[in-house]
């Protein structure tokens, strides 16, 4: 099977809104790709339905050539996620969040492997044990990376995952990304920051009001052409 | 500025689909609590009347009998209901309804409602007063619990606050808005109630009756105020809309549920109530140590006659110009019912004592106070139980002692036959009960008034003063 | 399954660390101890003042033997001498007091006439009984079910609202496999915490341990599942946490006070009881009535009753004791219907209490706990017809001296018979609420697995 992550035709729509008007995507294993687009636009609607957090009108999603809506928990063994805003349990540590999510998803780690996770993630050793409760977004928001990682998923979705880091942090999110791309997993990832996307991006998405108006591979042009072209799409 | 604020509360809640049901339930619930507390007491009230009018009806056309076998015959004192006891079935329900009165023995008042029930009765009962002390609090709650918390979350009270606008205005302000939306829930019953208890009496307005209802909504509206400050307080506490309305909800269950229970308990605890069979008992082996009117042998009642003779100065008891039976029974009547009184009013007091215990737990819990003033207006509380237990009482040792007296002055000594007509028990006033006045309910109200004005106190100054230390951000 | 334990032994970490959960927790506990205390005390109380009668009783014949220091005339004794009837709790009364503290659990009897006796009241603080009792019945009743609501009413919502839903649902796990884990964990503290509290009643009131442990089990266990059902059809609507809270809370005032109270007006109507005061006043016309009633006529319709008195001896005298007990008992006699139909008013009331409690659980389990325990308006009913035998029996063993005009001496007072009644379980009425139990519970299951089907293919 060549693709992992694949959109046919797919449409959503709502009372008042058409959210994403037929999307036809295919991403391979290592391939990262970034989605850029206003808010709106039809990203997270996107990520959703490869999520099967809503079901589309038309059309199909597939995760490792499975249909999403017909097997709703089986796909979610070969993808993992990273909302915008990684949400965790406050009464529990880190590590035990940590822990929590591996065995749904699993993976039944030792305590050593899971600060081992946390701490690659860049979480400071000394904030594994404490609870979740006194975490900043950022710490936060690399436990959700550590869950993600510990999946040892094939295709990564992300949601906005940097905004809300420092650049400290998000350029070792971006290495982390590279990384995983090098070990054959597939990473969807929406965002806003085109110079991120040009950075860590095997191709760029450009979507309009629930079109994907353009596909570019990154290796063709730089940052700044990019930025124009954006630009440009949107007005 | 503060008018504005008030005038979107009072909006927003009228707008509110979730808010408005309820309102409205809580609204017919009410109408339907008065309509069904003024047939229940009307059902009652007509039930006793009649029972009381035909035993007056026999004692009046009683057959002809000697004055002692009527004084054994007796009579009845039927507790009527207070006019306003349709608002607040308070303790009625639990209390005899039917006191035999008789010569020598006080009996127990019985036949209560709760007797005649199956447990359902120790649910509660569906009267105005159930909703207005249990359901409009929860209606308080569920309308203030956002009050901050929500302009928190939306971030609506960073930019109130930089418009000039202090958090002490605001809370003002809430508390104008919430008010109004409340009392548009409840003046229409408040008025129906109001309306339809005159309109029974005709209109003719009862200066008494007048000031207990008064007083009776004033206390609701106290009551009502403390709990929207509270709830507003309490929400300026919280950062969060469900913590607030958690905390809130706590606070209703601990003062609407556990705390009065666990007061009337602890209360039966500490002060053990003696069973009727114990104080009988004591009673019994307290009078024997005085006259016994039916025992002729009894040493005391012949020193009694030894001494009717020095007074009247003659030789033999024949020779009295009144008879010495009547007055034997008049004097034994005497002393054994002033041991019963003791005896009666030790229980009372024990009974007194435990229900204090509640009567203070008032200043930490409203609930407790405004229940314990409302059944007082509404002359259903133990208060005026035990004023017509005692007027009972009364009705009987005068008729007795009447009775006592006609055989003394018109039935000759040692005569136990003469039988009189019933022309001389026409001439017995029947028993009448009216319900003291409300100035005397008062004085038994101190606490509940007291612990009242202290939550309005509490609230308005120590709840503003941790509004003002509320944080921001 | 080992994801359901997985999201058990989170939830568990979860609950350890939550102050709020650990302090209602606690409260419930110490509520529930405190409610079998006060059922103890409460029942020990009425044991102790059942054992005091006897006392009373034996002092009060030391003073008739003072009083009549010789030969009595029996008509002395049963004027002046008072004896008890008594209505001993059943073990298991302690646990569910029911109208225990409402109904006298003795009545005082002499010889004179049943009606105006049988219904004295015991001395009854009134704000005590209409605040009611803090028994375990109650805690079980009332309070648990606020302490499922204050575990669970955010079962669900609170992972939307403290945002952790997304990456839950990103793990290949099915949402009704954590709504059910969740559900089951609060449901294993619940039922532990109300199994333990109920052995432990069970073990301080010293039950008589019969079938009864499991009827009371089953019925408290069916009844905590039944409001996890109800925690489960409001937790399906997906509304916040506020919402759930306040229309749990709705439902349980609803089925706690709103329910039971409209019931009871209803039964107020549908069945009064005028009978009581009807009773009392033509049982005192008939019993004074019969001073004035010729003795002849008077004896002759008790000698119809009693045909084995016939042949004694013709009244002469103004007064005479046997024609008075004749005219007392006769009294007794002219209002049996009414006493009769009283009593059955008040069964038939109860009977349509049985019917329409399955509107309102709690009214129904609160049945099942009182007829277990044999402390429900049957019961008493059950005791004033014993009472009503003792004094049969009393007449039987008094009539002899009357009739043959034997003396009573100091001796004959020992050999006057002793009442003792304990109240016996309703044992039938128990299943029929198990019933009515079961079908409250599936239903609402039912009701909530719908909706839960429904809102829950179309999450966020």
């Amino acid at each position: 099977m060549e693709f992992v992550l694949e959109a046919k035709h797919l449409r959503k729509e709502y009372q008042d809104k058409l959210a994403l008007k037929g999307l036809d995507l295919q991403i391979k294993p290592g391939e990262i790709f970034c989605l850029l687009g206003q808010n709106g636009a039809g990203k997270s609607t996107t990520i959703n339905l490869f999520l099967g957090f809503i079901q589309p009108t038309s059309g199909a999603a597939f995760i490792n050539g499975l249909e999403v809506t017909r097997n709703i928990t089986k796909v979610k063994e070969f993808l993992a996620y990273i909302p915008e805003n990684v949400m965790l349990y406050p009464n529990l540590t880190g590590l035990e969040n940590l822990a929590l999510f591996s065995s749904l998803a699993g993976y039944d780690y030792q305590e050593a492997e899971i600060t081992d996770y946390l701490v690659r993630a860049g979480l400071p050793a000394d904030a594994v044990k404490r609870r979740v409760s006194g975490y900043s977004k950022g710490m936060r928001q690399k436990v959700g990376i550590a869950i993600a990682v510990a999946k040892h998923a094939k295709v990564l979705l992300l949601d906005e995952p940097t905004s809300g880091l420092d650049p400290k942090a998000s350029n070792e999110f971006s290495e982390l990304l590279l990384q995983l791309s090098a070990q054959g997993t597939a990473i969807f990832m929406a965002t806003h920051d085109i110079f991120r996307a040009k950075e860590v991006g095997t191709r760029v998405g450009i979507m309009r009001e629930g079109e994907l108006v353009d596909v570019l591979g990154t290796t063709d042009l730089n940052a700044n052409e990019l930025e124009k072209l954006y630009l440009n799409y949107m007005h | 500025m503060v008018k504005s604020i008030a005038q979107k509360e009072f909006l927003s809640a009228l707008r509110d689909a979730r808010f408005l049901a309820l309102s409205v339930i809580v609204l017919l619930l009410l109408l339907a609590a008065t309509v069904v507390g003024l047939h229940s007491y009307y059902t009652l009230q007509h039930e006793r009347e009649m029972a009381q009018e035909e035993v007056n009806h026999h004692f009046a056309n009683s057959a002809d009998r000697h004055p002692h076998r009527m004084a054994h015959y007796g009579s009845f004192a039927f507790r009527p209901k207070s006019s306003l006891s349709f608002l607040d079935f308070g303790l009625d329900s639990f209390t005899g309804t039917s006191l035999f009165l008789e010569a020598h023995k006080q009996n127990s008042s019985n036949f209560s409602q709760a007797q005649q029930s199956s447990s359902l009765i120790r649910f509660g009962e569906m009267t105005v007063a159930f909703i207005l002390q249990m359901l409009i609090p929860l209606l308080i709650i569920f309308l203030c619990y956002g009050a901050f918390t929500q302009e928190k979350e939306t971030g609506t009270l960073q930019l109130m606050l930089s418009q000039g606008v202090s958090l002490r205005q605001i809370s003002w302000a809430k508390v104008a808005g919430y008010s109004q939306i409340v009392a548009l829930v409840v003046a229409p019953a408040l008025f129906l109630v109001s309306l339809l208890l005159f309109s029974q009496s005709g209109f003719n307005l009862n200066a008494d009756l007048l000031l207990r209802l008064l007083l009776f909504i004033g206390a609701y509206l106290v009551y009502f105020f403390i709990f929207i400050v509270l709830s507003v307080v309490v929400s300026a506490l919280n950062k969060r809309s469900s913590t607030a309305l958690i905390s809130l909800l706590g606070i209703w269950i601990l003062s609407c549920i556990i705390l009065p229970k666990a007061a009337a308990n602890l209360g039966a605890n500490l002060y053990t109530t003696p069973t009727k069979a114990q104080l009988d008992a004591d009673v019994h082996d307290e009078v024997a140590q005085s006259i016994n009117g039916h025992n002729s042998a009894d040493e005391r009642a012949a020193a009694f006659k030894k001494q009717l003779l020095v007074k009247y100065g003659v030789g033999s008891l024949e020779q009295l110009p009144v008879n010495a039976d009547g007055l034997v029974m008049a004097a034994s009547e005497a002393q054994s019912s002033q041991v019963y009184q003791k005896h009666f009013n030790r229980l009372t007091g024990i009974f007194q004592k435990q229900n204090r215990i509640a009567e203070y737990l008032g200043l930490l819990n409203p609930y407790l106070a405004v229940r314990h003033f409302s059944m007082s207006m509404a002359g259903s509380d133990f208060a005026h139980y035990v004023h017509y237990q005692k007027v009972a009482e009364k009705y009987r040792y005068n008729l007795a002692q009447t009775l006592n007296h006609i055989q003394a002055t018109q039935v000759k000594y040692q005569d136990k036959t003469t039988r009189l007509s019933n022309a001389t028990w026409k001439q017995i006033p029947p028993f009448r009960y009216s319900s003291p006045g409300v100035g005397w309910a008062l004085k038994n109200q101190i606490n509940s008034i007291i612990a009242l004005l202290f939550w309005l106190f509490l609230v308005v100054v120590t709840g503003f003063k941790l509004i003002d230390k509320t944080k921001i951000v | 399954m080992n994801k359901f334990r997985t999201i058990i032994k989170y939830e568990w970490l979860n609950f350890r660390a939550d102050k709020g959960l650990l302090l209602i927790t606690l409260l419930t506990l110490i509520t529930g101890l405190y409610g079998i205390y006060y059922g103890t005390t409460e029942i020990s109380r009425q044991r102790q003042h059942l054992a005091n009668l006897s006392k009373i009783t034996a002092h009060d014949v030391e003073n008739m033997k003072v009083q009549f220091p010789g030969e009595a005339d029996a008509g002395d004794v049963g004027y002046y001498h008072s004896t008890f009837a008594v209505n001993h709790p059943d073990s298991w009364a302690s646990l569910s007091l029911g109208q225990r503290d409402i109904n006298p659990y003795y009545i005082k009897l002499r010889l004179l006439n049943l009606q105006s006796q049988l219904y004295d009241s015991d001395n009854i603080n009134p704000l005590k009984v209409f605040t009611g009792n803090f028994d375990l019945a109650f805690v079980l009743i009332y309070l648990f079910p606020l302490f499922i609501i204050g575990l669970s009413f955010n079962v669900f919502s609170i992972e939307k609202e403290q945002g952790t839903l997304p990456l839950l649902l990103s793990q290949p796990i099915n949402l009704s496999l954590i709504v059910a884990a969740k559900l089951s964990f609060r449901a294993f503290i619940v039922l532990g915490l109300a199994v333990l509290l109920s052995l432990t009643g069970m073990f301080w009131a010293q039950v008589v341990p019969d079938s009864r442990i499991v009827l009371w089990l089953g019925a408290i266990v069916l009844y905590c599942l039944f409001w996890f059902a109800v925690i489960f059809l409001v937790a399906a609507l997906q509304k916040s946490s506020a919402f759930n809270a306040i229309t749990l809370l709705g439902i349980w005032l609803l089925l706690t006070m709103v329910i039971p109270a409209l019931l009871n007006v209803y039964v107020a109507l549908k069945k009064p009881v005028p009978q009581a005061l009807a009773l009392t006043i033509k049982q005192r016309e008939v019993v004074h009535g019969g001073w004035d009633k010729p003795k002849e006529e008077t004896m002759n319709k008790f000698f119809s009753l009693y045909p084995q008195w016939r042949d004694t001896t013709q009244i002469k005298e103004r007064f005479v004791w046997r024609w008075y007990y004749a005219f007392q008992h006769l009294g007794d006699v002219a209002v049996a219907d009414l006493a009769k139909d009283y009593q059955n008013r008040l069964k038939e009331r109860q009977q349509l209490v049985e019917n329409l409690n399955v509107l309102s659980v709690p009214v129904n389990v609160q049945g099942m706990l009182n007829a277990l325990t044999g402390t429900d308006l049957l019961a008493h009913l059950a005791f004033m017809q014993s009472a009503t035998r003792y004094h049969d029996a009393l007449r039987e063993f008094y009539y002899p001296f009357l009739f043959n005009q034997v003396a009573f001496t100091h001796n004959d007072y020992a050999k006057e018979p002793q009442h003792s009644f304990t109240s016996t379980p309703q044992i039938s009425l128990v299943w029929s609420g198990y019933y009515k139990l079961a079908l409250s519970f599936l239903f609402t299951f039912i009701v909530g697995l719908f909706i839960f089907k429904i809102r829950f293919l179309n999450l966020k």
